[in-house]
């Protein structure tokens, strides 16, 4: 065989891979976004049952997001649509897949990623399975071949649920806590992993690329924060170029109050703070001029019937 | 960003090897020579940072020890050469006494620095525990040393190396490169196998020019690793690792089920991490010595330990136990013995003592903690109770008209040994030797099938289609062992033989069936190559 041939019959060879995989990815790509087709983290990929171009505000990181913003509390404040995609863990590569995955459907004015995860270290095999993810989704939901249907050869991919909380996860639980004066002022800086800054970066391009603007947030936490990570927060929005904000040390403005406001001892806010979160939010929202309330909006008729839902549900 | 942390990962699978087979592929003889030493310093650097200069400084003693032996031996000979017939003797001997101190200097530096950094810790937790038995309030502070890859492997290759020059089995090399590859050959470096100087060093340095034969074949192999470590031991893993870490709550029937997974896991880890090894390794065009050979065909425990791990038997072998069973004064203690023990048992009184150092060695490579010794020591016992009685066996098989070659008893001995095996791999996965201790009273005092009858077994990580896999893939590869033992079967030359169709069909088929049934992604625990941290 000529130098010619061989190269020839290795291009071949990876083309053929590459289209088994394409293939493979499009059999094992599950259905719709819930669990019963093999969807993953459901609730946080309820945005992508979310009709197209509808959502202004998407939120990406770990339970501290998904703890201190209600998409709905948003809605009823405002009109804005917001989503948060966050999960528990969340490691900031399935935040960039989350963000990616939005961009695909929606415009999003505003991406806010909770900084809590911008500290969590991302194991190393993780880093592998986003990257092929990315490329083959068959890397990401291989382990369907479990609840594979001789349907999943035929259907196309058709993501129809949503999630009337959006992402948000309700809790009354109060267990106070004690150590409230945690953020002493500091000169030291909390180092950030470099593969954390590398995905940080991905997504602040990506948000670039897609006309959104990236919002470095952190929550209020007594367990999880302190001043050595603002001041690493602080440096990395300057770095990026992107606005952050510390709600720890917004106590003034936001009156969280660490006996009631936390569901388990300060590491998560309950419904009671998340409501003085969101509504501060809703504040800093409306100031940026950004985005239009869609009240009156007849298409977003699901959020008004999902708000009723939701206040029947939590009370809230 | 992809970063390299084994062989089985992205970074290395599709960055850094392909970037260095293109790179030795198109440059010239020295080129691919130097290729071959930077990628191997580039990966040592990606996982263990700064501690690259162990393994630099590991280079340098064996470089200049080398050729400081190499020194004393020529002025010897030529002193001894030129001296009167009668001083030889004397000459010789002082000869050898200087080189035995720089042998002894050279040896204690590279195993001082292995010593410390790996049983340091070991040896403090265990001098606090003594003391405060003893009523002391001292208490030592166990330091924190950081742990380069691979150490455990390259310090036994670069004894080898030096003990191989001070016997004049080779020449000591002057060329720093040269050897300085042979050490940190990147394919090899993490897990072995644990190279000689004349099995490697001069293929590495002939750097052959890169072939189709070598590519194809190699990543063949390669991937046939893949498959073992993915599909097999990392889907194990997830019940191994439940029920060791949870013990107390199991019957004895799961604890049973879970050391033979555990074993079969260890081996699937560690030979498939073998196969990817000697895989890169043939892509270069380089031959690295087996280190598997079907083990669990063994009939024997000392059989077994011929095919399992066969590097690291060998260097034991080699310089530990041949050195000191021939040893002087051994050999006084085997003529004395044999004057009173008679010729079967007079020369097991020495053997037996190399034995113990051998094995007391092996267990304590394996690992810092009491279990590895254990571990150790049972193997230690297995194979002097085979020296010991397998004459009586050979006459009670005659005497009962047992044909020792006939199929059955082959396969009752096979079954036998994989079973003394299992309960050896037990103390070696128990989180500790009390845990193993407890672990093996279970399997006797708590033996129930329950969670058989009621399946509740399929709940501890792994369910019926996990089931499913698992046996699919070792049936599989039972056979192809099976046929590779009994009628010296070779996968891929068969398949090389085969038209391009098929050839490629059967490698979709293996990628697919890696990528689709490997236990990797959301739900599985990643598991780094098992023997990298030894």
């Amino acid at each position: 065989m000529t130098y010619c041939k061989r190269v020839l019959s290795i291009l071949a060879f990876s083309l053929g891979l590459i289209l088994l995989l394409s293939g493979a990815s499009l059999l094992f790509l599950p259905k719709n976004n819930q669990s019963e087709f093999g969807m993953e983290e459901v609730r946080a990929n309820g945005i992508l049952g979310e009709r197209e171009d509808t959502i202004d505000v998407m939120v990406v990181g770990d339970s501290e997001a998904y703890s201190s913003i209600s998409p709905m509390q948003l809605w009823r404040e405002t009109g804005y649509t917001a989503y948060v995609a966050a999960t528990s863990g969340q490691t900031l590569d399935y935040s960039f897949l989350m963000v990616q995955r939005a961009f695909q459907a929606q415009k999003p004015k505003l991406v806010i990623l909770e900084t809590n995860a911008v500290y969590r270290e991302i194991p190393k095999s993780k880093v592998d399975i986003s990257m092929l993810g990315k490329y083959f989704s068959v890397f990401l939901y291989h382990d369907r071949w479990k609840d594979l249907a001789w349907t999943d050869l035929t259907e196309q991919a058709d993501y129809t649920w949503t999630d009337d909380y959006k992402g948000y996860r309700h809790s009354v639980e109060i267990q106070p806590s004690k150590d409230t004066n945690y953020m002493h002022e500091t000169q030291e800086i909390a180092p950030i992993p470099k593969v954390n800054l590398s995905y940080v970066e991905a997504i602040r391009d990506l948000c670039q690329e897609n006309g959104a603007q990236l919002l470095l947030l952190r929550t209020p936490s007594t367990l999880n924060w302190s001043y050595a990570k603002y001041n690493g927060i602080l440096d990395l929005a300057e770095e990026l170029g992107c606005p952050q904000m510390d709600m720890n040390l917004m106590n003034d403005q936001l009156q969280i109050d660490w006996n009631r406001d936390t569901r388990d001892a300060g590491d998560h806010l309950n419904a009671y703070g998340a409501a003085k979160v969101t509504r501060y939010l809703a504040g800093y929202l409306q100031e940026t001029g950004l985005f239009q309330d869609h009240r009156s909006d007849l298409s977003y008729s699901p959020w008004q019937e999902a708000l009723k839902r939701y206040e029947a549900a939590t009370g809230f | 960003m992809l970063i390299i942390s084994s062989y089985f990962s992205l970074a290395f699978l599709v960055i850094f090897l392909p970037i260095t087979v293109g790179l030795y592929g198109v440059l010239p003889q020295m080129g691919r020579r130097l290729v071959l030493l930077g990628a191997s310093y580039v990966f040592f650097w990606a996982i263990s940072g700064k501690l690259l200069v162990y393994l630099l400084l590991a280079t340098l003693l064996i470089h200049y020890f080398g050729l400081w032996l190499a020194e004393i031996q020529r002025r010897s000979d030529a002193l001894v050469a030129a001296g009167e017939k009668a001083d030889r003797r004397r000459l010789r001997r002082q000869a050898q006494t200087r080189e035995r101190a720089v042998m002894a200097l050279a040896f204690l530096s590279l195993m001082g620095i292995l010593v410390t950094l790996k049983y340091a810790v070991f040896f403090t937790v265990n001098v606090n525990d003594l003391l405060q038995a003893l009523g002391s309030t001292v208490q030592l502070t166990p330091p924190a040393f950081l742990m380069p890859i691979g150490i455990s492997f390259y310090t036994l290759q670069a004894t080898s190396y030096l003990f191989d020059v001070y016997r004049r089995k080779i020449p000591a090399d002057t060329n720093l490169l040269r050897l300085a590859l042979f050490l940190s050959f990147f394919p090899q470096i993490m897990e072995g196998p644990i190279c000689r100087y004349e099995q490697t060093a001069g293929q590495l340095w002939q750097a052959p020019r890169l072939t189709y034969h070598n590519l194809s074949f190699g990543l063949q192999r390669l991937l046939f690793g893949v498959m073992k470590k993915l599909v097999i031991a990392d889907r194990l893993n997830l019940f191994v690792r439940t029920v060791f870490q949870g013990y107390e709550n199991y019957d004895g029937f799961v604890i049973a089920v879970a050391v033979v997974c555990y074993t079969i896991q260890l081996y699937m880890d560690f030979s498939g991490t073998m196969d990817l090894v000697m895989g890169t390794g043939e892509i270069f065009g380089v031959t690295l010595p087996e280190n598997f050979r079907r083990p669990f065909f063994s009939k024997s425990i000392s059989e077994f330990w011929q095919r399992w791990h066969i590097t690291l038997g060998t260097w034991f072998k080699d310089y530990v136990f041949y050195p000191l069973s021939m040893a002087k004064p051994m050999k006084k203690l085997t003529s004395r013995a044999r004057k009173v023990m008679g010729n079967h048992f007079g020369p097991l009184v020495a053997g037996s003592i190399a034995l113990f150092c051998v094995w007391l060695g092996n267990g304590l490579w394996h690992g810092a903690g009491w279990h590895y010794i254990f571990f150790g020591m049972y193997h230690f016992a297995l194979i002097l109770l085979e020296n010991l009685f397998d004459p009586f066996a050979l006459r009670a098989a005659q005497a009962l008209g047992i044909s020792r070659s006939a199929l059955p008893y082959r396969w009752m001995q096979i079954a036998r040994t994989a079973v003394l095996v299992c309960i050896g791999e037990l103390f070696f996965r128990a989180n500790g030797l009390w845990a193993g201790l407890a672990m093996f009273r279970k399997i006797f005092t708590d033996f129930q099938l329950t969670t058989l009858w009621d399946h509740s077994i399929l709940s501890l990580g792994l369910d019926k289609y996990d089931v499913l896999v698992l046996g699919v893939s070792l049936i599989l590869l039972f056979v192809l062992a099976l046929f590779q033992e009994e009628k010296g079967f070779r996968l891929r030359q068969a398949l090389a033989q085969r038209p391009l169709a098929v050839r490629w069909l059967c490698y979709y088929g293996l990628i697919l069936f890696v990528v689709i049934f490997g236990a990797y992604g959301a739900g599985y625990l990643p598991v780094d190559p098992m023997y990298a941290s030894f």
